[in-house]
């Protein structure tokens, strides 16, 4: 007995003396690769921003600084120039160049089976011209004015060690050499990943010399972790914990609005949409959802404080349209629509549909926060103004390969904007899907106005960035008033962490190890 | 204990014939604990039967809820000036309502699965005891091979194929136990066939069909009975077990495990009804389920009677 309390003492003792400069910090996505290009995944990206960096890094809201590129400037309407900052070197020794970056680019449209490829913000890139081992410019067909929002989500590697390298030898970290903060300890699978310190960063000297990313996906698991202690700090806080993690003295919480929009996707195209139904479940002649009152109907069912207060148990933002207040290019016209069931109720008799009709909603189950709560909610609010609506919940990855295929007729789906302005949602969600022009990518209810697709296509190549602004408030106002999507609310992004130790809250959710810092409690 | 002391065991039954049911409920209610089993599981039926009628809402009707009253505590008034007895879940359901409901669910799935198990088990179980040989042979090796597999895992890879729903669990549950049911028919259906009675209806030369059915059947009813009723409690738990990690039923029609699932995330939050009252009517369930089985099996089985 005594013996196993001098143990427990020792242990304790040793526990005390670890040096102090190790953080373990629980996430609450699944990483699914360290390869920076196979997969564009927010929760990829964090980790790869450790390892790699990007030429144009982002501040907390997202606004561009300047990364592994000192400075860029526009030299035609065709071309980027690009300085590659000078004396950064790669975890294995040796120098970056223009070259590296030139291959990075390059090497984003050439992973094998990527289930979400790099190459939408790569496309427009025509070439890469190495002027100088530290000068690269980069060519585009038109006017291409987003370049350098769009090359910030580029990670760059080093050519020597990912030349021929596959996604599994960045997984194994042969591959995995980049100019980033930390070098890659070892990365094991649904479990955790392990980050040492880059002495010869270029940048600020992180404070942690070892990091741990434990991979705790399970909600009330990683809460758990925080409080015993096993993790310094998690991402994510669950809603159903942050009352009780604010009152409690030895946590401290940290929190931002999010750039991700959770909105509905609605059918507006189809004239027989496979989910709208009449009330008794058979399927409907006509497409209630193409009618632009309707789709109005919905949004005023909606009671998107409720889904605020209720479900996100206040850590959400009611939303009229893509992007939070402040960001750029939302539109100053744009409100939210008040929750009003009767006026619902007088659109849908106007639009032809008194009694209503039946609809499904499918969600994802494990991929936004309260994902499927929020879209139970949203059926329970459209049945109370006549549409009786189905809720059907399944995994993500079921969920956006159907919902890809146009399987669904109405869907609750997410968006967070990485270029942190407003074309990023116009083009991927509500542009008339085009392959060609890679316009309309996630517009799985295929949405389309022609004089939208015109705004946003000038906007796309307006140099001048407040003409620019003005052109994407304005496609923004048109595809709002056609209720193009609902969106219901921004997500607000949460950290916690023991006190002692503060955090940046970042718009982006990334978790950056290196913006965790002693604080003096 | 050998044969002939079973026999004279049955001897005195035999005198009593216009009695045997009244001999049944004496010998069962020697069990104190088994009596009030059997009284809750009465009573959980019973409630599960008239949910509808009982209930103070409908906690499936979407336009009967609301998310305004979401994760209100036991005894609270909703807005709409509803009391929630057991409290609200986390979409604004009459926890006591959707207990009904649920048990209403559970039960049904766990006694449809059982039933249908039993049926496929005990013609399985029939047909390898009275063809012997290859018949026998093939039958049960694949009940080896399928009692080799966790039950639970067979279920996740049969629903994670043929889709969700309630339709699709019930077939998964029977798929899980319908080998249980054909190993113990076969084994006393096995032990019949060897006996006098059944040699002297084949001297007789009736069908096989009359011999199996009317003559080996009745005999192997009584260990079948015993291994259904604690199946019935392994089904509900398994169903429960697969709502819980959301493979079950539809997420507006919450059925016990998946009530439970709801509050897990709340459980660390000081909101602890919304997983409590549900497993408690669980556990009730599958408790008396069991107690009830346990006393049957011992007032069944010759072999244990005093």
């Amino acid at each position: 007995m005594d013996l196993r309390l001098l143990l427990v003492g020792l242990l304790l003792g040793w526990a005390a003396q670890a040096p102090a400069q190790q953080i373990s910090i629980g996430l609450g996505g699944d990483v699914t690769s360290i390869d920076p290009h196979y997969h564009n995944l927010t929760p990829n990206n964090n980790v790869a921003d450790h390892i790699f960096g990007t030429l144009v890094h982002k501040d907390e809201k997202q606004r561009p600084l300047p990364g592994l590129a000192e400075s860029w400037r526009p030299i035609d309407d065709l071309t980027w120039e690009f300085k590659i900052r000078k004396g950064v070197k790669f975890h294995d020794g040796s120098d970056l160049s223009a070259e590296d970056v030139a291959f990075s680019i390059d090497r984003t449209g050439k992973v094998p089976s990527s289930p979400a490829p790099f190459t939408i913000y790569t496309k427009q890139v025509t070439e890469a011209i190495v002027v100088d081992p530290h000068t690269l410019r980069l060519k585009s067909a038109a006017p291409y004015p987003n370049m350098v929002i769009d090359i910030s989500t580029v990670q760059i590697v080093s050519k020597k060690a990912a030349g021929a390298a596959s996604t599994d030898d960045f997984n194994s970290g042969k591959a995995a050499i980049g100019a980033g903060p930390y070098k890659l300890a070892r990365y094991v699978r649904g479990d955790r990943i392990e980050l040492v310190r880059n002495d010869a960063y270029w940048g600020p000297k992180p404070h942690w010399e070892r990091v741990t990313f434990r991979l705790l996906t399970n909600d009330p698991a990683r809460v758990a972790a925080l409080l015993a202690g096993d993790v310094q700090a998690i991402e994510n806080i669950p809603t159903a914990d942050m009352a009780r993690l604010a009152k409690n003295p030895g946590f401290g919480i940290f929190r931002t609005v999010s750039n991700r929009v959770i909105y509905l996707h609605i059918d507006s195209n189809r004239d027989k949409s496979p989910f709208v139904t009449d009330k008794a479940g058979k399927a409907l002649e006509r497409n209630p959802l193409k009618d632009v009152r309707v789709r109005r109907a919905m949004s005023k069912a909606i009671n998107r404080q409720a889904i605020v207060d209720r479900v996100m148990e206040g850590l959400a933002i009611p939303a009229g349209q893509l992007l939070p207040d402040g960001m750029y290019g939302v539109s100053p016209r744009v409100k939210a629509d008040a929750f009003d069931v009767d006026a619902a109720k007088k659109l849908l008799a106007e639009a032809g549909y008194p009694d209503g009709f039946g609809l499904t909603i499918h969600t994802p189950n494990n991929r936004y926060v309260n994902d499927e709560q929020i879209a139970q909610a949203v059926a329970q609010m459209l049945t109370r103004a006549g549409i009786q609506t189905k809720v059907e919940a399944m995994p993500a990855n079921i969920f956006f390969s159907r919902g890809s295929k146009l399987d669904f007729s109405f869907m609750l789906v997410g968006w967070g904007a990485d270029t942190g302005e407003v074309s990023s949602p116009l083009k991927s969600l509500l542009a008339t899907y085009s392959k060609e022009k890679g316009m309309g990518a996630a517009n799985r209810g295929r949405y389309s106005n022609p004089k939208m697709d015109q705004i946003l296509e000038q906007a796309l190549a307006t140099v001048d960035d407040g003409k620019r602004e003005l052109l994407l408030q304005q496609a923004v106002d048109v595809a709002m008033a056609d209720v193009g999507v609902i969106p219901t609310h921004f997500q607000v992004n949460t950290w916690a962490a023991r006190k002692g130790i503060g955090y940046t809250a970042r718009t982006d959710e990334r978790t950056h190890a290196h913006a965790f810092v002693p604080v003096k409690p | 204990m050998n044969v002939s002391d079973a026999l004279i065991e049955r001897a005195p039954a035999a005198a009593h014939v216009e009695a045997p049911l009244r001999r049944f409920v004496a010998m069962y209610a020697e069990s104190r604990i088994a009596v009030v089993a059997l009284v809750v599981l009465v009573g959980i039926l019973l409630c599960a039967v008239s949910a509808p009628l009982i209930s103070p809402q409908n906690p499936y009707d979407l336009a009967q809820i609301d998310i305004l009253d979401a994760r209100l505590p036991p005894g609270e008034k909703s807005a709409g000036g509803m009391t929630f007895v057991l409290g609200s879940d986390d979409q604004g359901r009459d926890m006591l309502s959707a207990i009904f409901y649920g048990l209403r669910i559970s039960l049904g799935v766990g006694i449809a699965a059982t039933v249908a198990a039993v049926g496929l088990g005990l013609g399985f179980g029939l047909i390898a005891a009275y063809a012997g040989g290859r018949v026998d042979a093939l039958i049960m090796r694949v009940v080896d091979l399928q009692l080799s597999f966790p039950a639970i895992l067979i279920a996740l890879v049969l629903l994670a194929v043929v889709g969700q729903g309630v339709d699709k669990i019930i077939i998964a549950l029977i798929t899980v136990q319908w080998a249980y049911y054909a190993r113990t028919v076969r084994s006393s259906a096995l032990v019949e066939r060897g006996k006098d009675y059944v040699e002297a209806a084949r001297c007789l030369r009736l069908s096989p069909a009359r011999i199996l059915f009317r003559h080996i059947l009745p005999n192997c009813l009584p260990p079948l009975i015993v291994v259904a009723t604690v199946q019935v409690a392994h089904a509900i738990a398994l169903e429960a077990t697969l709502s819980f990690l959301g493979l079950g039923l539809p997420i507006t029609q919450p059925s016990l495990g998946l009530l439970i699932s709801n509050g897990f995330s709340y459980l660390l939050s000081g909101k602890y009804w919304i997983s409590f009252y549900p497993g408690i009517a669980l556990l009730m369930t599958i408790m008396s389920i069991n107690l009830v089985a346990d006393q049957l099996r011992d007032v069944l089985n010759p072999r244990l009677s005093r």
